[in-house]
């Protein structure tokens, strides 16, 4: 092998050596290439892991406040399911106006007459295509006994469907049939907070309630989570309120009639409401809202004054999808200059080993390295820099929702998605910044590289 | 002269026995009046002021001159590193007074081997790499480039300390893988940057008499040095003053 080199003819060949060489795979090329950045990197370990920390709380950050807001979206979108995504919540609504028309006015007090009947349910029935059921409901404030224990509470006269329209569960006993709806019967299901205050001890199931002057059997007890109170504060609908008794609607009407009296501040307050509250079931989910839209149509030529409302959990969770996303761009910003910070720390640092290596890129350069040689290699050591940055990031990424989970308890979701983008962006951020620096390193004199001390 | 078509049919060592009669033999590489000028701001100094130089293949040339008198100007052109501001340059029987950046680093690593005083040699990498070096940027798969550089150690004597990095070893064996590494491509001048002024005397004899191995087998040597001793070793001496060929005497034997 020797002997072949240096006894070899003088080299005085008029073809160019270039193509004497026999050319070795572009693999090959970039393979030591990268040994080469790996070599460097590693010689000054602390120094590197330094410069990559900000990649790695970046990309960590990016997966991280991804999955705690996908976990957050899921959870809202989770419970605007349990709402009943192809339904459309209708309730009465104490109208502005009248409330100040009557208390300008003498004399006994009127009663004030509002909210949705049953002729509107009958039209909405009848006249629209695609609904399937309506469940009314008629809600009213009432004291609830058991011997000595009371307990103010929402009395909910519906029918028997609507357990199922809201995604509720009994706990224990049934709901009423539609037997006893059609009979007037008394008979009642508690929610599991009243059945707490009312039966601290004893098993309600079987026992009586007393409201008003009546005697109400219990059926059944309904499982608490049903009335998430976000039902309350999200969707708005008033018949969440977590203390609650359901009985017949019929009974409802013929118990406690259509007319209630409250004691207020001012005197007595009489108001007539039909139906306090209507779930109406849509056949098919994709027209929900627009059926809202023609429902509020119907409705606003039925209705004088604007007492009533209409919520449809879809757009609502249409709209905290939204938010979400927005929530999620929020996150992804500020992840994003945590991105960016690191970037520029790897700048700094391959700025400081292009001063470092001058002489090193001065004798490369005079070994016949060109200058996108040089190229190559100080933004494949850019890369990586904040590649094994990206990796550790990741891991910590998916590391950290799973910490969140644990101790707040708050949902979190990583998708495949979260680590392919963040680790993608932190290789984008290596050639980024890595290409100044390495235009730098390439663009050195070589005579003045070579002398560099 | 001007024929500067290189000769393919030489004999192996022909150049060295060819002495005297320059005409005949083959020109591997032609300075033709070149000149340096640097620009310091407005101040425009010219380091060259014209030289003209044939070298012939197989020549051992010492380059002498007192400092400043442009001889590592002269050497940077030579090798490709810097660019006469006037005059042509052929290597080989290219013109590298017309050549891009890419075609230097090109030429520089096709048909030049440097050999510099402070050895060069790239601390990170052990000494089979550094050797290596130029045949990767050529293009040389891992295998060839292996054996060669493998073949270059042990030519050298340090076929037991491949795997050494250079701060591990004298001044004298980094300079020996400095002369592998130089070899590698097996190029048509060699260039050396005051080889020996390193060293201490053993170690530079040592180095000298691989300079003389490498002549004997008629390699042509370009050697910049301050000198006499190590200039004796040559076979022609070509001295500068401010900038201009003062002397060009060739060992007539």
């Amino acid at each position: 092998m020797t002997d072949a080199i240096l006894d070899a003819p003088i080299n005085a060949s008029s073809e160019p050596a270039s193509a004497r060489a026999r050319t070795g795979s572009l693999f090959v090329r970039y393979k030591k290439i990268t040994n080469v950045g790996i070599k460097s990197i590693y010689s000054h370990g602390l120094r590197s892991l330094l410069t990559v920390l900000g990649i790695v709380i970046g990309v960590a950050a990016v997966i991280a406040m991804l999955a705690v807001s996908e976990g957050a979206s899921y959870e809202a979108q989770q419970q605007f399911r349990d709402l009943g995504a192809s339904n459309i919540l209708l309730k009465s609504v104490k109208p502005v106006e009248v409330e100040e028309s009557t208390s300008r006015g003498f004399g006994p007090p009127q009663a004030i007459v509002y909210g949705l009947t049953y002729g509107d349910i009958d039209t909405i029935r009848l006249s629209i295509p695609g609904v399937t059921n309506v469940i009314s409901s008629r809600i009213v404030k009432k004291n609830v006994w058991n011997l000595g224990n009371s307990m103010n509470t929402d009395v909910v006269g519906t029918a028997v469907d609507y357990p199922t329209s809201r995604n509720y569960n009994l706990r224990a006993g049934r709901f009423f049939s539609e037997a006893e709806v059609r009979d007037h019967s008394n008979v009642v299901v508690l929610s599991d907070e009243v059945a707490s205050v009312l039966f601290p001890i004893d098993n309600p199931l079987g026992e009586t309630v007393k409201i008003d002057s009546d005697y109400y059997n219990i059926v059944g007890i309904m499982e608490s989570e049903g009335f998430s109170n976000l039902g309350q504060n999200q969707a708005g609908s008033s018949n969440s309120a977590p203390s609650r008794i359901f009985i017949p609607i019929t009974s409802s009407k013929s118990r406690f009639g259509e007319t209630t009296t409250r004691q207020t501040g001012g005197g007595m307050e009489t108001e007539t409401v039909e139906l306090h509250e209507a779930i109406i079931q849509i056949d098919n989910q994709e027209t929900v809202i627009e059926i809202g839209e023609i429902i509020d149509q119907i409705l606003e030529r039925r209705h004088k004054d604007v007492d009533y409302a209409i919520e449809i959990p879809l757009a609502l969770l249409r709209q905290a999808e939204e938010s979400a996303l927005r929530d999620q761009i929020v996150a992804g910003a500020i992840a994003g200059i945590s991105l960016l910070v690191g970037g520029i720390g790897i700048m700094n640092i391959m700025l400081a080993s292009v001063t470092e290596r001058t002489r090193e890129i001065g004798i490369r350069r005079a070994l016949g390295a060109k200058k996108r040689d040089i190229i190559a290699q100080f933004l494949i050591e850019a890369v990586i820099l904040s590649g094994v940055g990206g990796l550790i990031g990741v891991v910590l990424g998916i590391i950290i929702p799973f910490v969140i989970s644990a101790f707040w308890g708050m949902t979190t979701i990583v998708t495949a998605f979260a680590p392919i983008l963040a680790f993608s962006i932190s290789a984008l951020i290596g050639v980024i910044f890595g290409i100044y620096p390495s235009m730098r390193a390439a663009d050195m004199d070589p005579v003045e590289a070579l002398r560099h001390e | 002269m001007t024929n500067i078509e290189s000769n393919t049919d030489l004999q192996h060592g022909a150049a060295r026995l060819a002495s005297g009669v320059s005409t005949a033999r083959s020109t591997v590489a032609s300075l033709k009046d070149i000149r340096k000028t640097y620009y310091m701001g407005a101040l425009a100094v010219e380091v060259l002021h014209g030289i003209s130089l044939d070298f012939y293949a197989g020549d051992y040339i010492s380059i002498m001159g007192p400092s400043g008198c442009g001889k590592s100007t002269l050497m940077n052109i030579l090798g490709c590193l810097d660019q006469p501001t006037a005059g042509k340059y052929f290597l080989g029987t290219e013109d590298t007074s017309l050549m891009q950046d890419d075609e230097l680093s090109a030429i520089r690593g096709a048909r030049l081997g440097f050999i510099f005083q402070s050895y060069n040699l790239i601390q990170q990498l052990d000494v089979l790499e550094n050797i290596e070096m130029p045949l990767f940027y050529q293009g040389y798969s891992e295998q060839d480039s292996h054996e060669i550089a493998m073949g270059l150690a042990q030519r050298v004597g340090l076929q037991d300390r491949v795997d050494h990095k250079p701060f591990e070893l004298s001044g004298g064996q980094q300079q020996r893988v400095a002369i592998a590494r130089a070899l590698a491509v097996d190029p048509l001048i060699i260039l050396a940057d005051e080889p020996t002024g390193n060293l201490d005397t053993k170690s530079g004899a040592e180095i000298l008499k691989i300079f003389d191995e490498l002549h004997d087998q008629g390699k042509t040597l370009i050697m910049v040095t301050h000198s006499d001793e190590l200039a004796e070793r040559s076979q022609r001496w070509v001295r500068l003053r401010d900038g201009l060929v003062e002397s060009d005497d060739r060992r007539n034997s």
